[in-house]
């Protein structure tokens, strides 16, 4: 399905077990950096990463997957819209709690 | 308080057994995500920005002191500390792992409470005054018809597919403080002539992008008629609300299309047809849940007392939180104190596992054990003995909760926006943290005196800002968080909808224009005169013109 | 697909016939209701036990006058979500008296198969891969906070021992 697309774009979704946001890398794996996440600039580019994000989904490791806009930010990728920026810093309010403070993400035991 | 019996638990035990099941299939792979978001939904499970947010009702508002303790826990052990209470009676923890969930849930059922029909397009947790069983202004504790409705509505065979969420709200008392107006269905306790007690019956409230403020189609409906009338009321929609459209589906759309005449004619036309089938409760069920709510044997006590009116004269901070957060028993010489959780600065309707904890410590001490929550995001402690007001406020106010701002200008509701919330346009706890520091001033705010400000984060208003004195609607302006100012609504038993006043504002502006609103009201009021009163008297002109100038 | 007997009664075994179909002498075939109401007595003088394929949308009183004439009748569920279909097996039961087979298809799912039973259907086509699931669901719970059509007494009356009980008026 080709589509037009805007600008740049990265992936986003939420991790099945434990519901957190997790961004994709180019290799198909998940980080919970919005920065480790691969970015396509056009739109085969965008269906590759698409694939590759349906299959996580397939194996029931992430859901709710979402194509969204990048921009850069301390030259790396970050989401451009508020709503996204937001999953990838954790609630303004709560500076302390998103999971993205908690270097310690990848060991935990799902 | 209700206590289950053995049905009972065998029936929240079993739902926690089937929901331990779906969460190992959808794991597995054998349920897809489409087919297990409905059944995790009504199970109180959200997905939303940063995790799963479970919601737990916390029916018609009342819990002892033991199942605040597991709250404390659950907020300890599975989340990050923490809880937000909701105007729906719920608590909402914002950061479960889908795989603990089925542990939360045994937690919550060991001590006979549920997340059970918290989301989805069910029965909702039926809704209640706070003070119920325990104000002087009420002509029945609602809580006994509040369990029946909840027993009655879980797992509906019929209405747990409707055609969109609905909220029954009951409210026993003349104060309206259950916003039973707001709801699809609003039940008022009345007594008619012969001294009986029954219902008036008003249906298709609710808010959203069409706000509608419930029309009454029965004016007294004999108690013992409850249930089968709110079948007919669910089976005329269930078979008639729209499907088509998930903005059209609520039943106060239906009710507009039908008119409220016909809809009762229908309600009433299906009743006639099932009144006599054994629906309904018999007396005997009605007596045994009614025992359960008892009033606590209370000693009349003086309303006088010395020593609290001292510190009142002492302390202005006592002085204001026992004029604003207490309210009058029944029993003389008794109170229910508001706790307040609008601190300022701080996230309205989060509490803290400690809080919770100390909160609990309280209610086994002064209260009963008993605790309620208010849709007002507040905690409450009932039955308390005035005498006993200077050692409770001091340990809240240690704690952080000795606010004394119950019904002012900064107990806003506050939706969680953009903050958590994944259908967010704007933030909503930043503009009321904001709020609470400009109006920090507690003489100040003692003057503006009753003002309910209500902000939410996007149309959906799960902060009611329809019904807000002051009402905040966050919007996305080309892809800017923008603020509209709404002015004149009400929640209470004098309704009525807020009107947008003009053009939106970011965060500061809407703020600032808050400031100007409030100015004005302190400057046309009469002596004595409420926010709410003063705009409906000189209505919106005058304060566009002190908001946005005159052109 | 397999058919899960909710209330073990004798499951018809039928056809359900395409738009132009014309049903064989004596043979049991499930129709969609415009087609009964359009077609009348004739069809059902050609075929053996007719039942009607309801839309969830249907109409209750639209099926009044062929109560007597309809042996079976089958509700389509076009989502699991569209509780309207609950609804019209309650009809059939209450309103209209209708005695005979109801059955559920369409795709509904495992969870719902008591919220069926107690509805009023009595047999579910599913999918192969769900048919123990269907079975399974169906044992969840055996105590009800409600009064159904199917003759269930609410929770609130089996805690007095009123079973049967009319309301007291
Ligand atoms: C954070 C996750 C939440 C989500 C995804 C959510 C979603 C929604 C949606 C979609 C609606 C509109 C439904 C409709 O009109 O058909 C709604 C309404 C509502 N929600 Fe929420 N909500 C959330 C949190 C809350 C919270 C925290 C509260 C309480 C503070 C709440 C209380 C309400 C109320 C009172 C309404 C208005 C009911 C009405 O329209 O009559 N919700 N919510
Ligand atoms: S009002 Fe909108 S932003 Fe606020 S909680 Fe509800 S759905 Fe989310």
């Amino acid at each position: 399905m080709a589509r037009k697309i805007k600008g740049p774009q990265m992936i986003v979704a939420n991790r099945l077990l434990d519901g957190r946001v997790v961004f994709m890398k180019a290799d198909g794996t998940w980080s919970a950096v919005a920065g480790d996440a691969a970015v396509a600039a056009d739109e085969a580019g965008v269906e590759a990463l698409e694939v590759l994000a349906q299959k996580s989904a397939d194996e029931n490791y992430v859901l709710s997957i979402e194509v969204i806009d990048a921009t850069e930010r301390d030259g790396k990728p970050f989401p451009a819209h508020m709503k996204f920026a937001m999953q990838a810093k954790g609630p303004s309010v709560r500076p302390d709690l998103g999971y993205q403070v908690s270097p310690a993400w990848e060991q935990t035991d799902l | 308080m209700y206590a289950y019996d053995k049905y009972d638990h065998a029936l929240v035990n079993s739902r926690v057994a089937e929901f331990r099941d779906q969460v190992e299939r959808r794991v597995k792979g054998e349920l897809t995500e489409e087919e297990f978001r409905p059944l995790r939904l009504m199970n109180g499970l959200y997905l939303q920005l940063h995790a799963y947010m479970l919601r737990v009702a916390v029916p018609y508002g009342t819990l002892s002191a033991d199942q605040m303790r597991t709250l404390a826990h659950i907020a300890r052990k599975y989340d990050k500390g923490y809880g937000h209470f909701t105007t729906r009676q719920n608590i909402q923890y914002n950061w479960p792992k889908l795989s603990d969930t089925p542990d939360i849930l045994q937690e919550l059922a060991d001590v006979e409470m549920h997340a059970i029909q918290t989301s989805g397009n069910c029965i909702r947790n039926v809704t209640t005054d706070q003070f119920a069983g325990a104000t002087a202004d009420e002509i029945a504790d609602p809580r006994p018809y509040a369990e029946l409705i909840r027993q009655w509505s879980s797992f509906h065979p019929e209405f747990s597919f409707l055609p969109r969420k609905f909220k029954i709200a009951i409210t026993g008392a003349d104060i309206d403080r259950a916003a039973v107006k707001w709801h699809d269905i609003g039940l008022v306790v009345k007594k008619n002539d012969a001294g009986e007690v029954g219902f008036e019956v008003l249906v298709g409230g609710g808010m959203g992008r069409t706000p509608v403020i419930a029309k009454t189609i029965r004016d007294f409906l004999p108690e013992k008629d409850l249930l089968s009338y709110l079948e007919a009321i669910l089976r005329v929609y269930n078979e008639q609300g729209r499907r088509d459209n998930k903005y059209k589906a609520r039943i106060k759309i239906l009710v507009d299309a039908l008119g409220a005449d016909e809809y009762a004619r229908q309600t009433e036309e299906e009743w006639q047809k099932i009144k006599d089938l054994p629906i309904d409760f018999p007396a005997e069920e009605a007596a045994r849940i009614k025992a359960f709510f008892a009033p606590p044997p209370l000693q009349v006590l003086e309303d006088n007392v010395p020593a609290v009116d001292e510190l009142a004269k002492k302390n202005f901070i006592f002085g204001a939180w026992l004029k604003n957060n207490t309210n009058q028993h029944k029993v003389p010489g008794h109170v229910n104190v508001t706790i307040s959780l609008k601190p300022h600065g701080g996230i309205p309707g989060d509490a803290t596992a400690e809080q919770m904890e100390l909160v609990a410590a309280l209610a086994d001490e002064y209260s009963q054990g008993e605790l309620r929550i208010s849709h007002e995001q507040n905690l409450i402690l009932p039955h308390v003995a005035k005498k006993d007001l200077p050692a409770i406020w001091t340990d809240l106010d240690e704690a952080g909760l000795g606010i004394p701002n119950a019904g002012l200008l900064t107990d806003m509701i506050a939706c969680p926006g953009l903050d958590y919330c994944s259908l967010a346009n704007a933030r909503s706890i930043p503009l009321a943290q904001e709020l609470g520091k400009r109006f920090d001033d507690f003489k100040r705010l003692q003057d503006i005196g009753p003002l309910k400000i209500k902000i939410s984060g996007c149309i959906n208003s799960c902060g009611h800002h329809h019904a807000g004195h002051i009402g905040i609607l966050g919007v996305d302006r080309k892809g800017e968080e923008n603020y509209q100012l709404l002015l004149g609504g009400s929640g209470a038993e004098d309704a009525s909808k807020a009107a947008i006043l003009g053009p939106g504002f970011d965060e500061n502006g809407v703020i600032d224009a808050i400031e100007k609103v409030v100015a004005v009201y302190l400057g046309e009021r009469t002596d004595g005169e409420e926010f709410l009163a003063t705009y409906r008297r000189v209505g919106p002109d005058v304060f566009k013109e002190a908001v946005y100038g005159t052109r | 697909m397999a058919l899960v007997n909710l209330t073990g009664i004798q499951a018809g075994d039928f056809t359900v016939l395409a738009e132009d179909q014309t049903p064989a002498e004596g043979a049991t075939v499930a129709v969609p209701l415009s087609r009964l109401r359009d077609e009348g007595d004739d069809f059902f003088k050609v075929a053996g036990p007719v039942g009607a394929v309801l839309a969830t949308d249907t109409n209750y009183t639209d099926l009044a006058p062929l109560m007597n004439k309809l042996a079976f009748v089958v509700i389509d569920f076009p989502a699991f979500g569209d509780g309207r279909g609950f609804s019209l097996a309650v009809r059939l039961r209450k309103d209209l008296g209708f005695k005979g087979e109801i059955r559920a298809t369409g795709p509904v799912i495992p969870d719902q198969a008591l919220f069926l039973l107690r509805a009023g259907f009595d047999t579910v086509e599913v999918s192969d891969a769900r048919e123990a699931a269907f079975k399974a669901a169906l044992k969840r719970f055996d105590t009800f906070y409600q009064t159904d059509y199917t003759g269930q007494v609410s929770l609130a009356h089996a805690r007095h021992g009123k079973n049967q009980e009319r309301k007291a008026s």
